[in-house]
């Protein structure tokens, strides 16, 4: 079993992988408690359509992700705050719009290879020192940012207008919320792929709501899910030589249907 | 009005609010002073809530003008002098991961700095908090697993928890029955009583609290102020703001006897 630890690239994706599942599990617990789970797909794309123009322009795909999901998230609550429109059409129209970009990009660049395919499903092959450093470069503000506002962030989530009278800055929060949400997604997009991020974020803390317990230990469970997960997806993908992505969302899934079938009434 | 030369906790002035071409509110003015009782009754759609929105800032009204403390609402910072508790307050979504502890904290939240963890102080404060509302026991439990009175008191206790000056509540009584309805009214009276909270309480049920109340606000579009509901409250005042005939149901015994109607 340790063997694979052998392969600097084993290594190197490991390492990705649990700060990953450490901040996918706990900005995942807002998004859900939020209802904003669909969000997470919507800027997974929107990533995507930077690691397009990376990929054509000969940028580092990884930083560009960042900054068009960043944008992208930054669209989706202004257009939710300022205009009457539902906020699951307006994610839906960013999501479509952005692979349709996306595809566009790659294919005028001629881009559309083997390695945009481990873009969209992950592959722990091609984590590089660079991934693994942008990851911690932009990963450690923004779980620091979780941590410092993660008691307003969980007011919010009950109930954000009886957050704002008690002067709590709901809308600056969100921003910052939809924010991290967008960089840590951008950055999740090597190990787990921009088609499955979504679930890595959404499917741990979906899992621990079965539990029925406060939320500190909702965050720990969901944190303990996700890494279980990426441990347990990573060594199936070497072994096996299959997607990471995929193993990863299969193992969350397993957990998912284990705590439901465990906590069924 | 020997009151009228303290600065007033609410302060509003020619207060209106329409959407669409559509008047909700119009012209409102109306002042709350420390430790008064107030309810505010009218019917479905009369602006009620509108009303109380707009005094917290989460409705901007259409003209007019709204002064908490003294201050402009733009510029009002102590926002935990003030303790709301929404409608749907006791309606909380039973998946919702959070112990009657996790709620009441959050009452702490917008105090403490944002370096600061939660102190000695926000703990006996929420503790205090839930002694009040009688739900030190329930502490552990998960929210969603409690009855709607149960709720509801948490929900006050969490308002509470930030030592507020004032609590603003909107039909708190949604879901919950008659039994627990009662043991909240003597709370809320005990609270104007002896804490000197100002309670402002949006209600149908102003039969029942009439005897704790001070002032009323009728409002219907415009808002009529009744300085002294016990003497003044008519039964055709009452068909006048709900549109229909009214009886009067009192419980205290100066002028209507139990059951009596107009």
């Amino acid at each position: 079993m340790l063997e694979m630890f052998e392969y600097e690239f084993m290594q190197r994706a490991f390492v990705a992988g649990i700060f990953i599942a450490i901040l996918a599990s706990i900005s995942g617990t807002f998004i859900v408690l939020k209802r904003y789970s669909l969000m997470s797909e919507t800027l997974a794309h929107s990533a995507l359509v930077g690691v397009a123009v990376g990929l054509v322009a000969g940028y580092n795909p990884l930083w560009v992700a960042v900054i068009v999901a960043v944008l992208s998230a930054w669209l989706i609550e202004y257009l939710r705050t300022t205009f009457t429109l539902y906020s699951d059409a307006i994610l839906s129209i960013i999501l479509s719009g952005s692979l349709a970009l996306a595809v566009i990009i790659v294919s005028l660049g001629g881009a559309f290879n083997n390695s945009l395919f481990s873009y969209l499903f992950g592959s722990i092959l091609s984590v590089s020192n660079e991934d693994v450093l942008t990851i911690f470069l932009f990963g450690t503000p923004a779980l620091a940012l979780l941590l410092i506002f993660s008691k307003e962030l969980y007011f919010i989530a009950y109930d954000e207008e009886v957050a704002k009278t008690s002067g709590i800055k709901v809308k600056l929060l969100n921003f910052l919320l939809v924010t991290v949400v967008a960089i840590i997604i951008a950055l999740s997009i090597r190990v787990v792929g921009s088609l499955l991020i979504g679930a890595l974020m959404v499917i741990p803390t979906s899992a621990a709501l079965q539990y029925r317990v406060g939320f500190k230990n909702t965050i720990l469970i969901s944190l303990f899910f996700a890494l279980f997960s990426v441990v347990f997806g990573m060594s199936l993908s070497f072994y096996f030589s299959l997607p990471s992505g995929a193993t990863i969302v299969l193992s969350v899934i397993a957990l998912f249907i284990l705590s439901l079938v465990a906590n069924k009434k | 009005m020997s009151l009228n030369f303290k600065v007033p906790i609410f302060d509003v002035k020619n207060l209106s609010f329409s959407v669409r071409g559509v008047n909700i509110l119009s012209n409102i003015s109306l002042e709350i002073f420390n430790a008064e009782y107030i309810a505010i009754i009218g019917p479905n759609g009369g602006g009620k809530t509108t009303l109380i929105r707009m005094l917290l800032g989460l409705e901007n009204p259409s003209s007019g003008s709204v002064r908490l403390f003294g201050k402009k609402l733009k510029n009002f910072k102590e926002w935990h002098k003030i303790g709301f508790v929404p409608q749907r307050a006791s309606l909380v979504d039973a998946n919702f991961p959070a112990t009657v502890e996790d709620i009441v904290k959050m009452g702490r939240v917008a105090k403490r700095g944002i370096f600061s963890g939660f102190s000695k102080d926000d703990a006996s404060k929420v503790e205090d908090a839930m002694k009040k509302m009688d739900i030190l026991d329930l502490k552990e439990k998960m929210v969603g697993t409690l009855s709607g009175g149960q709720r509801q008191r948490v929900m006050i206790a969490r308002a509470l928890a930030s030592s507020p000056e004032i609590l603003i509540l909107d039909e708190p009584n949604t879901g919950v029955d008659i039994v627990s309805q009662k043991r909240f009214y003597k709370l809320l009276s005990k609270l104007n009583k002896e804490e000197n909270i100002t309670i402002v309480f949006i209600t149908h049920d102003i039969g029942v609290i009439a005897d704790d109340i001070g002032r009323l606000f009728t409002i219907n579009q415009k808002a009529t102020i009744c300085n002294n509901p016990k003497e003044t409250l008519s039964c055709e005042d009452m068909s006048a703001l709900y549109g229909i005939e009214a009886h009067l149901l009192s419980n205290h015994k100066h002028e209507h006897k139990e059951g009596e109607s107009c």
